[in-house]
């Protein structure tokens, strides 16, 4: 069941795939704040980071109608945007890394489960926050260096001397702890988040 | 690895590094490719996403974007919208991607559409009054001299398409470019263009025109620098460029190019005006 939040966005977002610029207002208005906070966070530099916002709006405002509903809110389509250009802008500046093609919607099977619709609208910033505080360091670490770092888990592997089956353990099992904290008994999810992926 | 077929319990171990947008791009073309075609479920991918979508609300200090960040974007979305409509006629919008130019049967398809004088002249004003006028947000000193260059530039493109016997342009961004604009091609085969939203230039960079006809080898015809507006405004040299030819624009690392090295931004294809 989606929240009434997110039946709000849907309807200002058709209006965006209409082409009404009021309606890309509202959307910017409603999600500037965090959409520039994270680009901030993952390019560090705020001119670029409003390269980032400006063309991850516009990629909204000519990709609305590939947004299809039941697969993920309003919010989570658009930060994952803003999330992706930041990523590609922070590897643009590395020399050495290869872009690779971005889509704006996920693939068709990417669909969020009912479980997580239910959740979206109810969780508050602090018991996010306290979720993530779950996670153990390493997992922590290696999470947050792949999302507001932009690195690869390959990266990730020679910056921290990991080994690269490490890393990968430390985000899957990070990822499923958060989960876990997150939905707490209402999902089953499919590993186990324990331990923090060390060998 | 993008060349076989991945498991799907090479996916699977990729899952989280994919929702993280953390794996390399062999390993993320892979993956999709696999999401695509593979019938098996794909739950854990599912659930390790649902995670991401909050780890920017978990530990992320809030900060207000500048206000003139709303003006540019909406100023651009107005700008969009001009060109949108601007394109809703025919000229056929060319699909050429980054790397290739279209093929003798794309050519074919897009140089049987015609537009008549009329037409042409209605999206040039629908783009030149949103640009003067509806661009409503254009406040800043630094917008409105962007909006009056590229307004003179489209003058110069106007003029140059009441010529009898010149064809018209209308220049469309490749994927994942932005650049856009509008060209003429005058009878002796110059080709005058207004363009926007180009990348500024750095460097020895150039963007250099090309005029594709038939099967031929791209035609280098002028290179132009682009400030940190995006306004590109150039007039080529003569060449030879028979209604249907290809105007392509591509970004060189240098000037001199004699095939087009660095990406295609913006194409269009010449189309005669009747009389």
């Amino acid at each position: 069941v989606a929240s009434v939040a997110d039946d709000a966005d849907r309807a200002v977002l058709a209006l965006v795939a209409n082409g009404q610029l009021d309606a890309l207002q509202e959307l910017y208005d409603k999600y500037r704040t965090m959409a520039y906070s994270i680009a901030l966070r993952i390019t560090a530099d705020a001119s670029l980071a409003e390269d980032v916002v400006q063309d991850a709006f516009l990629g909204a405002w000519r990709n609305a109608a590939r947004y299809v509903e039941g697969k993920g809110s309003v919010k989570t389509w658009l930060l994952s945007i803003v999330h992706h250009r930041a990523v590609d802008a922070v590897r643009r500046r590395r020399p050495t890394s290869e872009l690779p093609e971005r889509e704006e919607t996920p693939p068709a099977s990417l669909t969020l489960p009912d479980i997580w619709q239910e959740v979206a609208g109810n969780l508050e910033r602090e018991e996010i926050a306290t979720a993530l505080a779950t996670l153990s360091d390493v997992q922590r670490e290696a999470i947050e260096l792949a999302y507001f770092g932009g690195l690869t888990q390959q990266e990730i592997a020679a910056q921290t001397g990991a080994p690269l089956g490490t890393v990968k353990s430390r985000i899957r099992l990070g990822l499923l702890a958060m989960r876990s904290a997150l939905v707490g008994d209402r999902g089953s999810p499919s590993g186990t988040p324990a331990g923090d992926g060390s060998p | 690895m993008s060349e076989t077929p991945m498991t799907h319990e090479q996916a699977l171990d990729l899952a989280a590094g994919f929702v993280l947008g953390a794996l390399e791009p062999a390993e993320e073309s892979a993956v999709r490719e696999h999401l695509r075609t593979c019938p098996e479920s794909h739950d854990e991918f599912a659930e390790l996403g649902g995670v991401v979508a909050y780890l920017a609300e978990a530990d992320l200090e809030l900060v207000e974007p500048p206000a003139a960040l709303r003006d540019r974007i909406m100023a651009a979305a107005a700008a969009d919208l001009a060109a949108r409509s601007a394109e809703a006629a025919p000229p056929a919008r060319p699909d050429v991607t980054a790397v290739a130019f279209p093929t003798p049967a794309e050519r074919e398809i897009r140089t049987g559409r015609r537009t008549d004088r009329l037409g042409w002249a209605m999206r040039i004003a629908a783009v030149v009054a949103i640009l003067a006028l509806a661009g409503w947000n254009i406040l800043l000193q630094a917008q409105l001299g962007a909006a009056r260059q590229y307004e003179t530039a489209v003058a110069s493109v106007i003029s140059a398409a009441g010529e009898a016997g010149s064809q018209t342009v209308i220049l469309t961004p490749t994927e994942n470019n932005r650049a856009a604009g509008i060209a003429a091609i005058r009878p002796d085969g110059s080709v005058v263009a207004a363009m926007r939203d180009l990348p500024p230039t750095a460097g020895s960079e150039v963007y250099e025109a090309w005029v594709i006809v038939g099967d031929a080898a791209p035609v280098p015809v002028g290179d132009f620098t682009v400030g940190s507006n995006g306004i590109g405004a150039f007039t080529t040299s003569p060449a030879n460029a028979p209604p249907g030819a290809i105007i392509a624009v591509s970004r060189e690392p240098g000037p001199g190019s004699t095939a087009p090295r660095g990406p295609i931004v913006s194409t269009g294809v010449g189309v005669a005006q009747e009389s």
